[in-house]
């Protein structure tokens, strides 16, 4: 036997070792000398190089703006009234308000601050969600906000507007802000460049350390410059930094396994976002803005909240003095420390050999069978392409019915039922040819493959996740009427099966992975981050990888076995 | 006002000794003077020569502790004479208060009417209401100059206004010569001249015909270069009179500021058509600008605005407040300033060369006190005007204790802003929101140039009401006239004008979408990952009252590559590009041999060893 044939006998061995080696390649980056130490790539931004003034008397105004706002807590002041007292209090000082109202989603104050160097065009955001993720009431942070603007009210040096948000909440009702300021709203101040969310929702003086969130929706990302300006700021200025949500103990932590957990987590934090609670920057995804959350941990500490008010300002200073848009730095890029980065270069290749497995997979189903010579163009590959499309407009009738009626249970049982099938069908079913099977088989895989190879360039978390679990997938044996270990690899595949199901497979590493994410809470999830955040995580699910899924478990009923000799004449 | 007798004695002699040494060809003057009774160039006065030139400046307090101060300098031209050649060796040009600079490119490139305006900022009509001059004499963010030029062609007129701007750039120290055919524009509705179809403007050929040309640079950055330049037009150069109160620093750190120049040409004769009669040039120039006194007067104290000290802090008395917390008070309503104190220089001195004095107006309400200061003493009159007349440092003193109550600003006929809107980088919108706060309605022209790389689609240009009267209003009764002229690729911009009329009480919105094209590489900015800036739109208010504004500059954001990118594949492929067609050439014309092989090779190609050879050959043939 040639080599080449030999080569083609072993390709689910070279597959599943493929698979390996992308595993190893994430593995090996938080080794030493795999990953790089941020740096500021764009020379404008100058992080902490003024001095911050929001200190000595400011904090006094702060805590005079905090001393009404808790009133507002205290009396339960409804949103409106809330609304118009803190409408006043900015327009005290010069800034032009408004009030967007959405029945749906909650009403949002915003003010513009039109500085006078300025030419109108160009605004940074700074946002305070009245109650953040964890529907705390933000009075740290909404006194923090006035003040800072007030103060910032005094400076001449901005070179952009600045404006600032008090939505209801860090989710829907942000997010349907930003959609208004970018189709319907009356007061505009220019195209956002920059958005800082502030959460600190203690009515403390002090702080522990601050965890910056960064994730955006659909695998975009804040420009690395942003996130290291605000990472380098906190620590410039004291406090800790914990990214993706880490514990106060484990933030000094260094060494191989604290960065593998941090770049695991950030696969997660990303993969999830939209779904998980969100923090606000999530809401500004898109439209060219870079946003990230500064979110105050901890009421005991040494850290006081205007040592926490010179992060925002010392961004701000960073953020105005750009002439050019956020373009110097990475858009891609994964998180092992606050200061250490892979950029894209180091991960991507790990889901392009995922791609390549399943492609390889969908090889190995079109020249190793046993039916005889592989001829690409016959009616089974028509066949199967139909099938493919059919399972394509169920997989799209599903994921929108999901959307208007959210009903998890009913969804896994009808999956359950799907995994069933295989496993029920003793007898052959007429239609269904050994050769259209392992057709199927090759368009499942091929399928798989290319939705893969599309998503890995802009969601490198989520392809790398689906790849991943869909792995079982490709254990799936096709199999014959009248094999003789046919119990043994029908209860195999039913497992396979089961494990790489997108819902079950979804629901299963939610729960292991994702303590926000218990029980049937991923659905709901993704169905409210399509509707209030444009998230499209679900429909990638149910539109790659579920008619892939289908494909495949359709490969793995019993087929009637064709005689070899019949189909060479 | 009041003087001491002896600083009048002083200055009277002072005036003397100038006619004596000034006028040295009294008669002339005499001549020339009786001669143009209905405009009297210059005259002699007891004072000396004075000149066709009147400077103005008017203070006005507007609420929330804003300042607005506008200067007004007016002055004439010599006249000339249309028919006469410029180049003739007879003829020779004097000038006096008019510049030198401007008058000869005025007259080469035969501008009737122009118009240039450098502003920058933001003005807060919903506060301050209408713009100072009901915005004719304001411009958008950048710079703006629009001009009638006479010409026979429309392309020799677009000739001589290349030439204008190309002047005018290099008088300004600003782009403007950046000013192409793909900027410029012929407003149909907008900009048309008071003079209906251009009557009353001169023409000096019959046979040409008048153009109008409007064109804009969107935040071309204005500065000190641009004042200076400006200063220096005027007779005084800035060294008396009110201008010396200008200085770039202060002016530029103000909350809005505006320097326009408007020039046009009048005919003493009436006659349209007047080739010899008597023309001569009209300047108005004007800086407005807007300060906010309470924060320049604490960066005069303080230069950084550090936290203030804990007695200096303004706190609300009826919300808790300690030594630890403190809610602010709104801004203070008692001033007391100078306007030393906002620009930072005294008046040096009256202009002598002016038919008036240099007058300084405060138009304050009566809770406002306005002196004059000359000197060390301080001067009050009835109207708040004050005229300066000797060569001393003089100073506007002004305080009120409630600064709230100003003279009552003008109601705004119609505000307007403009937003992009849109996702993503290969189209977008805009969106313009007109908002009628009167109880009549408003008649307005909408001028927009957008550049050729936004492709309009007027098809869907939409209406919708967002506030007041919903029922009944379609984009036909607001629109009743259109002017589009689409774009060309490189060459023009696209060009749309409405006649519209927004109801009362009412808030409209006007959207419409557009593409965007893709640019060739060469023809990003150096700064391609700033934008690209669109000009203001324009609204001029034709009914009820005439009134001007603009909406703010706007940044579209092309898809634009990243321009080092190409550049590193370049070079990385060029490297390889070297390496492997030097391997692969040096494999291909050259044999690799051990060094013995070679030395045998090279003995072979010896001249010697061919001879022997040969000489081998000869030897054996003839077999000796």
């Amino acid at each position: 036997m040639g080599l080449v044939p030999k080569f083609l006998k072993q390709l689910p061995k070279v597959a599943k070792l493929l698979m390996l080696i992308a595993l190893i390649m994430i593995a090996i980056i938080p080794m030493d000398g795999q990953y790089r130490r941020t740096y500021i790539s764009e020379n404008a931004l100058m992080p902490s190089q003024a001095y911050s003034y929001f200190r000595e008397s400011e904090w006094n105004i702060v805590r005079g703006y905090r001393s009404q706002i808790e009133e507002f807590k205290n009396n339960e002041v409804a949103t409106q009234e809330r609304n118009t007292i803190v409408e006043s209090w900015l327009q005290d000082f010069g800034i032009k308000t408004s009030v967007y109202h959405n029945e749906e989603h909650g009403d949002t104050l915003y003010g513009i601050l039109h500085t006078p160097r300025g030419d109108g065009t160009e605004a940074i955001v700074l946002s305070i969600p009245w109650f953040n993720s964890d529907d705390e009431f933000n009075v740290g942070g909404a006194a923090l906000g006035i003040g800072l603007l007030r103060y910032f009210s005094r400076w001449p040096i901005w070179s952009k507007n600045l404006i600032i948000v008090f939505s209801e909440n860090p989710r829907d009702s942000l997010r349907s802000w930003v959609e208004a300021y970018h189709t319907s709203l009356d007061l505009t101040g220019g195209s956002i460049e920059a958005a800082i969310n502030i959460d600190y929702a203690s009515n403390s003086d002090f702080l522990d350390y601050v965890e910056i969130y960064y994730d955006g929706l659909n695998g975009e990302l804040p420009n690395l410059d942003l996130l290291n300006v605000a990472v380098k700021i906190t620590q410039h200025e004291g406090m800790k930094v914990s990214l993706n949500g880490q514990s106060k103990d484990t933030i000094d932590d260094t060494g191989y396994l604290p960065r593998l957990k941090t770049l695991l987590l950030g696969i997660r934090d990303s993969t999830f976002a939209g779904i998980k609670k969100t923090h606000g920057n999530e809401a500004f995804s898109g439209w060219r803005i870079q946003a990230v959350t500064l979110k105050a941990c901890g009421e005991q500490g040494n850290i006081d909240i205007t040592t926490f008010g010179r992060v925002p300002e010392a961004i701000f200073r960073s953020v105005n003095n750009l002439l050019e848009k956020f373009h110097q730095s990475f858009f891609f890029y994964l998180m092992l420390a606050p200061r250490n980065f892979v950029s894209i270069s180091s991960y991507l290749p790990s889901a392009v050999i995922i791609s390549i497995v399943y492609a390889t997979f969908s090889l190995d189903a079109l020249v190793n069978t046993s039916i005889g010579s592989p001829v690409f163009y016959n009616t089974e590959s028509l066949s199967s392409l139909v099938i493919w499309s059919i399972a394509l407009a169920t997989s799209y009738v599903l994921a929108q019915a999901f959307v208007y009626a959210p009903i998890p249970e009913l969804l896994l049982a009808i999956n359950a039922c799907i995994v069933m099938i295989p496993y029920l069908l003793r007898k052959p079913i007429s239609i269904l040819k050994e050769p259209l099977s392992y057709r199927i088989r090759v368009f499942g895989f091929l399928y798989m493959s290319l939705a893969l190879t599309s998503l890995l360039v802009i969601n490198f978390p989520l392809a790398f996740v689906m790849g991943v679990l869909s792995f079982p997938m490709t254990l799936v044996e096709t199999e014959k009427a009248g094999s003789l270990k046919q119990k043994t690899v029908k209860i195999k595949n039913m497992i396979c099966l089961t494990l790489s199901n997108p819902f079950f497979a979804i629901l299963i590493i939610s729960n292991v992975v994702d303590s926000e994410l218990s029980s049937l809470q991923v659905f709901f999830g993704l169905v409210s981050a399509w509707k209030d955040l444009n998230c499209w995580t679900w429909y990638v699910i149910c539109i790659a990888w579920f008619p892939a899924w289908l494909l495949i478990t359709m490969s793995a009923i019993v087929s009637t076995p064709v005689d070899t000799e019949k189909k060479h004449q | 006002m009041r003087h001491s007798p002896i600083t009048i004695a002083l200055l009277l002699l002072c005036k003397l000794a100038f006619v004596v040494t000034s006028t040295e060809d009294p008669e002339e003057s005499k001549i020339k003077t009786s001669d143009n009774h209905d405009n009297e160039l210059f005259r002699v006065m007891e004072g000396g020569i004075e000149y066709p030139y009147e400077e103005v400046l008017n203070v006005r307090p507007l609420p929330h502790n804003h300042l607005l101060s506008s200067f007004q300098f007016q002055m004439n031209s010599e006249p000339f004479y249309p028919g006469q050649s410029l180049h003739g060796f007879e003829t020779y040009d004097h000038y006096t208060v008019f510049p030198k600079s401007l008058e000869p490119l005025l007259r080469r490139t035969d501008v009737r009417k122009l118009h240039l305006r450098f502003t920058r900022g933001y003005w807060d009509s919903e506060e301050w209401g209408r713009l100072p001059h009901q915005g004719f004499k304001s411009g958008g963010s950048g710079v703006e100059l629009w001009a009638v030029v006479e010409g026979s062609s429309k392309q020799e007129a677009y000739n001589k206004w290349k030439s204008l701007a190309n002047g005018l750039s290099g008088s300004f120290c600003a782009s403007i010569n950046f000013i192409d055919n793909a900027k410029t524009n012929y407003p149909v509705f907008s900009f048309q001249p008071v003079e209906t179809n251009f009557d009353g403007i001169p023409l000096f050929n019959e046979t040409n015909e008048l153009y109008l040309m409007h064109a804009s640079l969107a935040n071309e950055p204005i500065c000190t270069e641009n004042l200076t330049p400006l200063l220096t037009l005027l007779p005084s150069k800035g060294k008396s009179g009110i201008s010396s109160l200008l200085d770039g620093h202060k002016l530029f750190d103000s909350i809005w500021h505006n320097m326009a120049i408007d020039i046009q040409t009048s005919c003493i004769d009436n006659d349209r058509y007047a080739n010899n009669g008597e023309c001569y040039f009209e300047m108005e120039s004007n800086v407005d600008v807007v300060a906010h006194v309470p924060s320049i007067l604490s960066r005069n104290k303080h230069p950084i605005p550090k936290p203030l000290g804990g007695e200096d802090l303004h706190c609300d008395l009826s919300k808790p407040y300690d030594a630890y917390q403190c809610f602010p008070s709104p801004e203070t309503t008692e001033i007391q300033f100078s306007l030393s104190d906002i620009f930072g220089k005294n008046i040096s001195g009256a202009n002598d060369l002016s038919f008036t004095h240099s007058k300084i107006c405060a138009s304050v309400s009566d809770n406002w006190l306005a002196t004059i200061k000359v000197d060390d003493g301080l001067f009050g009159t009835d109207d708040n005007c004050f005229e300066l007349t000797e060569n001393r440092n003089y100073d506007i003193y002004m305080e009120s204790g409630s600064t709230d109550k100003v003279i009552p600003v003008d109601d705004v006929p119609i505000y307007a802003s403009r937003s992009l809107t849109g996702y993503g980088q290969d189209h977008g919108g805009l969106r313009t929101v007109f908002t009628n706060p009167t109880h009549k309605p408003v008649r307005l022209s909408y001028y927009e140039s957008l550049p050729w790389f936004m492709r309009v689609y007027l098809s869907t240009l939409d209406m919708e009401v967002t506030h007041g009267n919903k029922e009944g209003f379609t984009l036909n009764d607001i629109v009743e006239s259109q002017y589009y002229i689409p774009s060309i690729d490189r060459k023009r911009s696209s060009q749309l004008e409405f006649i519209m009329t927004i109801p009362a009480n009412s808030t409209i919105a006007l959207s419409y979408e557009f593409d965007k094209a893709l640019l060739h590489f060469t023809e990003y900015p150096p700064d391609a990952n700033h934008g690209f800036e669109i000009e203001s739109l324009i609204i001029t208010i034709l009914e009820p009252i005439p009134y001007q504004l603009r909406t703010a500059t706007l940044l579209v954001y092309l898809s634009t590559p990243d321009f080092s990118m190409p550049y590193n594949v370049i070079i990385i492929s060029s490297t390889i590009m070297g390496l492997i067609f030097g391997t692969l050439y040096n494999l291909i014309t050259k044999k690799m041999v051990p060094m013995e092989e070679a030395e045998k090779i090279l003995a072979t190609r010896s001249i010697k060893y061919k001879l022997t050879m040969l000489k081998q050959r000869v030897v054996s043939k003839f077999g000796f």
